[in-house]
């Protein structure tokens, strides 16, 4: 009775109203807000590779960035568009249609505008196999210039196989770290953080000298097992982590459940790592697929070339650069890695590094 | 089924010792618990059962048969962990097929019996989920079948039911229990909680610091205490401990001076459980300082010449108020030696003081 009372006569009474008006519009602002500013970021990342793209299509000769400013004329207004039905329409089964025909649109509009001027000339170097040749001549040593199919596999067998070593050695030492007390553990672990620190270029020298001694200069083994030695600190810490997050219980529990300990680490807990395991074998393989430093300097065969040399190569201005076709290599080199991305993005969110899964 | 023995068995990590050497012999289809706060060494003990540990010392039979060197997997021990420790990939079928796994048992008995072990836990309905996708009731009985399956001969189970609301523990106690008195399976329960011992177990073992305190019924441990210790650990509220000297047929302490029975001498502690306080009668003067009604009872804090004590009396509302002066008697006592905490045997105040 007391408090109804002390409602009544209260002369301010609050504007439920108004405040949930105040409210909305508030989060609106925010929104539109917070939006703007990550479209802006994302511009300077997001504009070269359109580039790459729209000239690998349709580019002749030159960088041309004529098609580039068409495709942005439509892609922004229709960004904006888009960022304006969400803002605009609550009920998610209209704002689907909507979406569908802005998507729609666009794309119509893409094909009317940029379509005449596409074509596949720039791709060219896919099914002429001696074209670095022919552009390049027959010029200096380490014989003919490769196809780039050559380049394509050597790349592969490099990523593939230095992927596959990372993950088996970074599994079982991460295991080994996370479950085993042993002399010299704690050091150790340190040791895998400084190496980790430790800029890969000041031992160019020494790796050189290195592979010489062993025979393995200009061999693709030679390049496999030197990014494998530098992968593989940070591969084996991240590994430790994820193990460390499974309970030790399941093992021991496979134990009495009549596993034997190496049952009980492929069947049980190899499983719970999995996610861990992918992440190391898609960083692994795209900084095989990526690396430049050390094919640079340790093969000299041009029929050992990677991608990475093969596009340097036909970058580099000798007799004037087609750099429509550059790009075309450039995304048939990016390739790979976004279709590696786009397999496994599912799984790789789930994790954050050191094996705490959300 | 097995009868299990433990001579002078010990496990010692560097220079912690676990547990020390240790005696105790567990009939073939007994349910007994092991008692302790944290650190008493009761899981080490467990674990060492289970094979997962070595014994420092001493040896470990079943049946007979010394069983130290023998590895777990080849022990046929199952086991619930407090974590459930479910296979998070496998699906609950699997979960309970694994341990069959890996002896040589053709696909449909196996499939059999791992149908029967989920029945026997009323889980055959969720066979096809994974873990991630059961309450926490459904993944005890998923691993309570897992750790049957194989039919083992002897179960262990090692605070089993701390993960579990308070109404689903009491649903789970039984039905272990009746489960264990139907298959007849010599068990091994672990935990810190009294009311979880005492009311499945038929023996209790009290655990402190690695050593065995007292093996006994639930009323042996609760009614005649042989320490301190387990005197302390069994009951809740806690028994009053009132220190004060033992001396010439009188236990004194403070001002106060009452009459003893029995050959306690010396330094000594007087145990008082919270129920065999009187409230109302004697001649002891006290002051109710706080109530904790309980519903069926109600636990009063008083201030007596004897120190802060705590009584409890049954009755949905409490008889006296806050603030209140009011006499207590101590219907009954035991008598503990301060310096090594046992008790003597025998010793108690004259009845009704």
């Amino acid at each position: 009775m007391e408090t109804r009372a002390f409602a009544s006569t209260s002369p301010q009474r609050p504007d439920w109203q108004a405040l949930a008006d105040k409210a909305r519009s508030r989060r609106r602002a925010t929104n539109a807000f917070l939006y703007t500013v990550l479209i802006l970021g994302s511009l300077p990342i997001v504009v070269p590779y359109l580039w790459l793209f729209t000239v690998a299509f349709s580019g002749r000769a030159g960088a041309s960035t004529t098609v580039l400013w068409l495709t942005l004329a439509i892609l922004m207004p229709a960004l904006l568009g888009w960022l304006g039905l969400r803002a605009s329409i609550e009920d998610p089964r209209r704002l689907r249609h909507a979406e569908w025909l802005l998507a729609a649109a666009t794309l119509a509009a893409l094909a009317a505008v940029t379509g005449p001027h596409l074509h596949a000339d720039n791709w060219r170097f896919l099914w002429i196999s001696d074209i670095a040749n022919r552009l390049k001549g027959e010029t200096g040593t380490g014989g003919r210039y490769p196809s780039v199919w050559t380049a394509f596999g050597n790349s592969l067998f490099i990523a593939l196989v230095q992927m596959t070593l990372v993950v088996a050695v970074s599994t079982f030492a991460g295991y080994y770290l996370s479950r085993f007390e042993f002399r010299g553990r704690a050091s150790y672990l340190r040791g895998l953080l400084i190496l980790h620190a430790f800029p890969a270029m000041t031992l160019i020298i020494p790796i050189f000298l290195l592979t010489y001694w062993v025979g393995l200069l200009d061999t693709l083994t030679g390049v496999i097992l030197v990014v494998v030695a530098l992968e593989l600190p940070f591969a084996i810490f991240v590994m430790k982590g994820f193990f460390d997050a499974v309970p030790w219980d399941i093992e021991m529990s496979g134990m009495v459940d009549g596993a034997s300990r190496r049952q009980a680490f492929f069947m049980l807990l190899l499983p719970q790592v999995k996610v861990g395991m992918l992440a190391v074998a898609v960083f692994a393989f795209l900084r095989g697929w990526e690396e430049y430093v050390f094919v640079r300097t340790l093969l000299f065969q041009k029929s050992n070339w990677t991608m990475s040399l093969y596009l340097f190569f036909m970058s580099e201005d000798v007799m004037g650069t087609d750099y429509a076709m550059v790009s075309a290599i450039g995304v048939f080199y990016v390739l790979p890695s976004i279709v590696l991305y786009a397999l496994s993005q599912k799984y790789l969110t789930q994790m954050t590094i050191g094996g705490i899964k959300g | 089924m097995s009868r299990i023995e433990l001579r002078q068995v010990s496990k010692r990590w560097g220079d912690v010792t676990a547990v020390e050497p240790t005696d105790l012999v567990i009939e073939d289809g007994e349910f007994v618990a092991i008692l302790g706060p944290s650190g008493c060494g009761k899981s080490t003990t467990l674990f060492m059962l289970a094979g997962i540990y070595v014994p420092s010392e001493g040896e470990i039979r079943f049946d007979k048969a010394v069983v130290n060197e023998v590895e777990a997997r080849d022990r046929n021990v199952g086991i619930v962990f407090q974590s459930y420790a479910l296979y998070p990939h496998m699906t609950v079928r699997d979960n309970i097929l694994f341990p069959l796994r890996f002896k040589k048992i053709p696909q449909h008995e196996a499939q059999f019996r791992a149908t029967a072990a989920a029945a026997l836990v009323r889980v055959e309905e969720l066979l096809e989920r994974k873990p991630g996708q059961l309450s926490g009731g459904q993944q005890q009985r998923v691993a309570l079948a897992r750790a049957l399956v194989k039919e083992p001969q002897l179960l262990l189970l090692d605070e089993p039911l701390s993960n579990l609301d308070a109404s689903l523990r009491m649903t789970m106690r039984s039905e272990i229990r009746a489960l264990q008195r139907k298959l007849g399976v010599t068990t091994i329960l672990v935990t810190h909680d009294q009311i979880e011992a005492t009311t499945m177990a038929d023996r209790v073992i009290c655990m402190s610091k690695g050593r065995i305190e007292q093996i006994g019924s639930a009323d042996d441990l609760y009614h005649r205490p042989d320490s301190l210790f387990v005197a302390s650990f069994i009951g809740s509220p806690p028994i009053n401990r009132i220190e004060g000297r033992a001396e010439g047929g009188r236990f004194l302490a403070g001002t106060i001076a009452l009459p003893l029975r029995g050959a306690a001498a010396g330094d000594v502690v007087l145990g008082v459980r919270p129920e065999a306080l009187r409230l109302g009668e004697g001649d002891l003067s006290a002051m109710v300082t706080d109530i904790e009604p309980h519903g069926r009872e109600a636990i009063y804090h008083l201030t007596t010449p004897l120190g802060e004590l705590r009584a409890l009396e049954a009755g949905a509302t409490p008889r006296f108020a806050v603030g209140a002066r009011l006499p207590v008697a101590i219907a009954s006592s035991l008598v503990f030696d301060r310096i090594s905490g046992r008790r003597v045997a025998g010793a108690t105040l004259e009845a009704g003081i």
